[in-house]
């Protein structure tokens, strides 16, 4: 690489970059911070009722008693392997359909009516049913997670291959590709930013499904972990979960950010 | 001059549910080796039909195609189509884009081909550009990178769909230059479709006026100017003329 004498605009230029970041970065903190301490000032002070709100304190010692008598462990670990197992089950099958879908356009056609039912449904609504048939616990969570968003990655994937230009198209066809090469040397790879905003959707979206599934029917998770506390009312334990599900879904987003900077669009 | 692709009393209906579309009505023309020839005509009129017939893309309703006096084939190997945009893969490397048509036909081993792409790549400057993506490209590079895939092919006929409509100006009379010379260099033969009608008289030894829908071939100009580029052609005393009668048959 050449070095390059930039103005000194340049260095000002670069110098106010680096202030607004780290201004944004100071404001992050700030934020919360002060949203921990007001809640900690306020619940002691009496504003607010710790029953019904808990504190800062009052979790931090929930998540110490849970550790140690080894049961946070285990809903953690339950609600993770049943989110980051939908999640995957629903991208790889979702996929799978979409492709299927753009490969024949008649089989596009059939399914289109239903695809739009699926998506304006409630799954939840199909929660007792779910239950009826693979059993309360770990299967049925993981079958509605899949449920969730299997549909959004089918439909967004869909779009996704469609919208891949014609004219693109025609060169493959004018250079005699079949349609398998056409699918795997243009539609995918077209398709890849696509399927990361996807990923980063169903991130989100899997966690839903993963707590509703526990809501349902469970003996495990953080999603029982919500209901439990809700029921014998002590909410020290459902604001704990909550704040666990936070760490734990901002993790997966973290996960797949990268894959973003690494295929940008 | 020698026939080398010829269209006789073709024929071409596109269908839709409300109606029936004629395209083009009993189109005959021909163009000899090695000759450029450009398709004007007023927009709409099917010129890009034409194309795509050529191409194998869509085939005659009615009439034949004909090149080097063999009827042409789906996926006929003899033609080479570029199209408005450079329609590069922004994931590829230019190299990779180059080697694409190779690829498919899984011809990437074969090493006279390869060989091939290297040398057309040196020749025209861009192979220290070899392992960069596409958006590192100016358009004008693009724009020889999207020939240079077409000719990795080593089609005998090119077809050229408004190649420089997506480009400034400016780049648009560079590349220009740079694609006839590329063309004429390499000895193949083009048929160029534009709307534009500077660039037509520009580059072509032959100009077919089209009718507008159903396109028939309304009249056949040869053209002779002095000078060995497009550029330089454009100053020939006779091309603002021929400017005006195209523009007059047109309208």
């Amino acid at each position: 690489m050449k070095k390059i004498n930039y103005s000194k605009a340049h260095a000002r230029y670069l110098k106010k970059l680096k202030k607004e970041k780290a201004l944004v970065a100071f404001w992050q903190i700030f934020v919360f911070i002060a949203f921990l301490g007001i809640w900690e000032l306020f619940s002691s002070v009496g504003v607010l009722d710790p029953f019904f709100f808990s504190s800062p304190s009052r979790i931090a010692t929930t998540l110490a008693t849970l550790a140690s008598s080894g049961n946070l462990w285990i809903h953690i670990w339950t609600s993770l392997y049943e989110t980051v197992l939908g999640f995957i089950i629903a991208i790889v099958l979702g996929t799978i359909i979409a492709i299927l879908l753009w490969w024949s356009e008649r089989l596009r056609k059939i399914f289109e009516p239903y695809l739009i039912i699926l998506n304006s449904l409630p799954k939840i609504a199909l929660g007792p049913l779910i239950v009826l048939w693979v059993g309360s616990g770990t299967g049925a969570t993981i079958v509605m997670c899949v449920l969730i968003c299997i549909i959004i990655t089918t439909m967004s994937m869909l779009g996704a291959f469609i919208s891949c230009e014609q004219d693109k198209i025609m060169l493959m066809k004018s250079m005699h590709a079949n349609k398998f090469q056409i699918l795997f040397k243009l539609i995918l790879p077209h398709s890849l930013p696509e399927f990361i905003s996807v990923l980063k959707i169903n991130v989100g979206l899997s966690w839903v499904g993963t707590v509703m599934g526990e809501y349902l029917s469970s003996k495990a998770g953080l999603g029982y972990l919500i209901n439990y506390g809700s029921q014998m009312l002590q909410l020290d334990i459902v604001m704990t979960s909550i704040v666990l599900l936070c760490v734990l879904a901002g993790g997966m987003y973290l996960c797949v950010c990268p894959l973003e900077k690494r295929y940008p669009k | 001059m020698e026939k080398f692709l010829e269209f006789k009393d073709v024929s071409y209906f596109y269908q839709t549910k409300e109606s029936e579309i004629h395209a083009l009505d009993r189109l005959s023309f021909d163009i000899g080796s090695c000759e450029f020839a450009s398709l004007v005509g007023p927009s709409g009129c099917g010129k890009t039909t034409i194309l795509s017939l050529v191409a194998g893309l869509l085939s005659a309703s009615e009439g034949e195609i004909l090149l080097d006096g063999k009827k042409i084939e789906k996926n006929d190997s003899r033609i080479g189509y570029m199209f408005q945009r450079d329609q590069l893969f922004e994931w590829r490397t230019i190299w990779q884009n180059i080697t694409l048509g190779l690829e498919i036909q899984k011809k990437k081993k074969d090493e006279k081909m390869l060989a091939l792409c290297e040398e057309l790549l040196k020749k025209y400057d861009l192979y220290n550009f070899k392992n960069k993506k596409p958006r590192q490209l100016s358009g004008g590079m693009r724009q020889r990178v999207a020939l240079i895939r077409t000719l990795a092919l080593q089609p005998q006929l090119l077809l050229l769909d408004e190649p420089f409509s997506a480009l400034d100006f400016q780049t648009r009379l560079k590349v220009c230059d740079d694609v006839f010379e590329i063309i004429k260099n390499e000895k193949k033969t083009a048929l160029l479709v534009t709307h534009d009608i500077s660039e037509a008289l520009s580059m072509s030894d032959k100009v077919i006026i089209l009718s507008s829908r159903p396109a028939s071939v309304k009249e056949v100009m040869k053209l002779n100017f002095e000078g060995s580029t497009p550029l330089k052609k454009r100053e020939d005393k006779d091309f603002g003329k021929n400017f005006d009668k195209i523009w007059r048959n047109l309208t």
